[in-house]
């Protein structure tokens, strides 16, 4: 289904001119839609019940998670005034379908919790007029951090319930900030800074489990890589990236291997360290003065797409797991193809996002790994360093179209494109995994 | 005394090189008949007797100094992959401490800081800094402990991890033209920054060439 749309998508932006001219022309209301077409009103109603009273932890956990599913982008949300919506403590299904929606939720206290706190959310199919699913909350002391994320995971199972795949609200972004490590959750919400090594530490990546990152640290006696457990906040150099420059660091999807670039005076190329037996670094290109960097895994694990100037700019290529190959993956006239920098394969194993500079000023690309078709995502200001959210169909980046560098997060499918708000110029930002498995750091 | 050991040793190389890697000619050990100046050839064969030994002393001893800087540079890894570990164990961020090339001569010192600059997404040496290379040779020739680093740096545009791996193409650069002009190799430390580190803060045509550059410090042997 969203193949359908991103290929009838793509037949709107055939030349740059034309898109330039989509560019300031369909500026619609909270952003640019360069090679997207919002389509409002196909999505499902959802009804978002209110609690009384007001002010209470189930009103807290109500506006999280009305949040989190405004964010999923899968629903129109309403929130229908309380004396039509509830009726003896139930959904008024007549007044609901009335008011066009399809679905609704319901937060309220656990049936027999008694004062243990626990809570319910229930999702009901108005159109039916039955109870779809329920969950209950343990929320005993739960409070700030370890209560949103509860609810978060709440509206991620609301989200499978009624469309059949997981929302992405309980994920976090790490992305780097006055050159530290700094997370934040994509509902702009527990900012707060990771202690990290080095000044700056940079390119910040998750193993898929959510456990541990991995990140260049510029510390004075060399830009070595470090694997760092997320919880405990313990780290460790990747052995032999003492030397050089040791940049792009990503996970293979099974988490056994990392893939990264290793610069010395001979220029830059891809190797894979052995992260299970600790030991280990493969070489899989050899650039001899030309830079190979940027490494990105297939979700089978068996390709790497990478960045090479072998042909003189930065562009796209890809080679087998074990370096074999190695062929240019999106079409790029020589001298005339912006620098293309960032890429990031998307979790369908569909799509490759990545930033290419259109007249010197980088901007988003998504390539069809089908038709190796590439589409132009923004177009307002500088946009670059994308990162898919789990679902395949979020992308977070860095954007100037505010005036300042923020996290922007835009939704593939409608278009919609909103900022989480970060102060001193964000970048480099690497989307988790949901944050199923893993305790939280402090 | 000096003069006459290299007298010596130099034609023992000369042949060493010659002999490229075949064991050396045995030296004669017995006199040549040479009846018509005995003395002389006396003297040749002492004097040949002499060479050879002396071309084995050196031998081993140029054996035993690689052995050494082998040692020493497997002990300047080791270390360096060390203090990398320690750095980044430690809670605390902490940034290099300054360097100054306090021994050297203020003219000396500015030539050597003196950066080189680069084209836009370029990493070749411009034949107008080949001069400010130059300098910096004479200065790393009368100055024989002088260690430097070389710092590559990238302006604002591209993308935050590309120009990391040209800033390292950029130091490079620098660094095979001074090893190719004589200087020893591990006299010279490369770095990139990337785009990390720009002198002038513009986003003017200007300040992106005057943050196109290589920098350089010296890092050991100034004073």
């Amino acid at each position: 289904m969203r193949r359908g749309l991103l290929v009838a998508v793509a037949a709107v932006i055939a030349a740059p001119a034309a898109l330039r001219a989509q560019d300031s022309s369909v500026a619609a209301p909270g952003g640019v839609r360069v090679g997207i077409t919002y389509t409002p009103g196909t999505r499902p109603s959802l009804a978002v019940l209110p609690v009384a009273p007001a002010a209470t932890v189930l009103d807290s956990v109500r506006s999280i998670l009305q949040r989190d599913l405004d964010f999923s982008d899968r629903f129109d949300i309403v929130v229908p005034p309380p004396t039509v919506a509830v009726q003896g403590g139930t959904p008024n299904y007549g007044a609901l379908t009335a008011l066009g929606t399809d679905l609704a939720v319901a937060v309220m206290p656990a049936p027999g919790a008694g004062q243990s706190g626990q809570v319910e959310v229930q999702l009901h199919d108005v159109r039916t007029g039955s109870l779809k699913n329920h969950l209950t909350l343990p929320l005993p002391a739960a409070t700030g951090e370890a209560l949103r994320l509860a609810v978060h995971r709440a509206a991620d199972e609301v989200v499978r319930w009624a469309t059949g795949s997981p929302g992405v609200a309980s994920t976090t972004l790490l992305y780097v900030a006055d050159g530290r490590l700094w997370r934040v959750d994509p509902d702009g919400e527990g900012r707060s800074s990771v202690p990290s090594a080095g000044r700056p530490a940079l390119s910040p990546a998750w193993s898929r489990d959510g456990r541990t990152v991995a990140y260049t640290a510029f510390v004075p006696s060399g830009r070595p890589l470090v694997i760092q457990d997320f919880a405990s906040g313990s780290r460790d150099v990747v052995p032999g990236s003492e030397n050089g420059v040791n940049i792009t660091p990503e996970f293979s999807p099974d988490g056994r291997t990392l893939a990264f670039a290793h610069g010395d005076e001979n220029g830059t190329d891809i190797y894979l360290y052995d992260v299970a037996r600790r030991c280990c670094l493969t070489r899989l290109t050899v650039g001899r003065f030309y830079d190979n960097l940027s490494p990105t895994w297939s979700p089978d694990g068996g390709r790497i797409a990478f960045i090479s100037t072998r042909a003189g700019s930065p562009q796209l290529y890809v080679m087998s797991a074990d370096g074999s190959g190695q062929e240019a993956l999106a079409r790029f006239d020589y001298g005339f193809t912006g620098q293309t920098n960032g890429p990031e394969w998307s979790p369908d194993g569909q799509a490759i996002a990545f930033h290419r500079e259109v007249h010197g000023v980088p901007q988003i690309f998504i390539l069809d790994l089908a038709t190796r078709a590439v589409r132009q995502i923004t177009g307002e200001g500088r946009n670059e360093d994308p990162t898919w959210a789990p679902d395949g169909r979020h992308l977070a980046f860095v954007s100037s179209r505010s005036g300042t560098r923020q996290l922007w997060i835009v939704d593939l499918e409608t278009g919609r494109m909103r900022p989480i708000v970060t102060t001193g110029g964000a970048r480099l930002p690497a989307w988790s995994p949901r944050r199923t498995f893993f305790s939280e750091a402090g | 005394m000096m003069g006459r050991l290299w007298r010596a040793v130099g034609p023992a190389m000369v042949l060493m090189a010659a002999a490229c890697g075949k064991p050396p000619a045995p030296a004669p050990t017995t006199p040549a008949p040479a009846p018509a100046a005995p003395s002389e050839a006396v003297r040749a064969a002492a004097d040949s007797a002499a060479a050879a030994r002396a071309a084995a002393a050196r031998r081993d001893s140029l054996a035993a100094q690689a052995r050494a800087d082998s040692l020493a540079r497997a002990d300047r890894e080791r270390s360096r992959a060390d203090s990398v570990r320690l750095q980044v164990q430690r809670q605390s961020v902490d940034t290099a401490p300054p360097l100054t090339a306090g021994g050297l001569a203020v003219a000396d010192s500015a030539a050597l800081a003196d950066p080189i600059h680069f084209d836009y997404d370029k990493s070749e040496v411009v034949p107008a800094d080949q001069a400010r290379l130059d300098r910096k040779l004479a200065i790393l020739a009368a100055h024989p402990r002088l260690e430097i680093r070389v710092a590559g740096n990238c302006d604002e545009r591209g993308s935050d991890e590309y120009n990391l791996a040209l800033g390292e193409r950029r130091a490079a650069a620098a660094k095979r033209y001074l090893v190719a002009h004589g200087v020893a190799a591990d006299r010279v430390e490369i770095v990139s920054y990337g785009k990390e580190h720009p002198l002038d803060p513009g986003h003017t045509e200007d300040a992106w060439a005057r943050n196109r550059r290589d920098d350089f410090v010296a890092t050991k042997g100034a004073n």
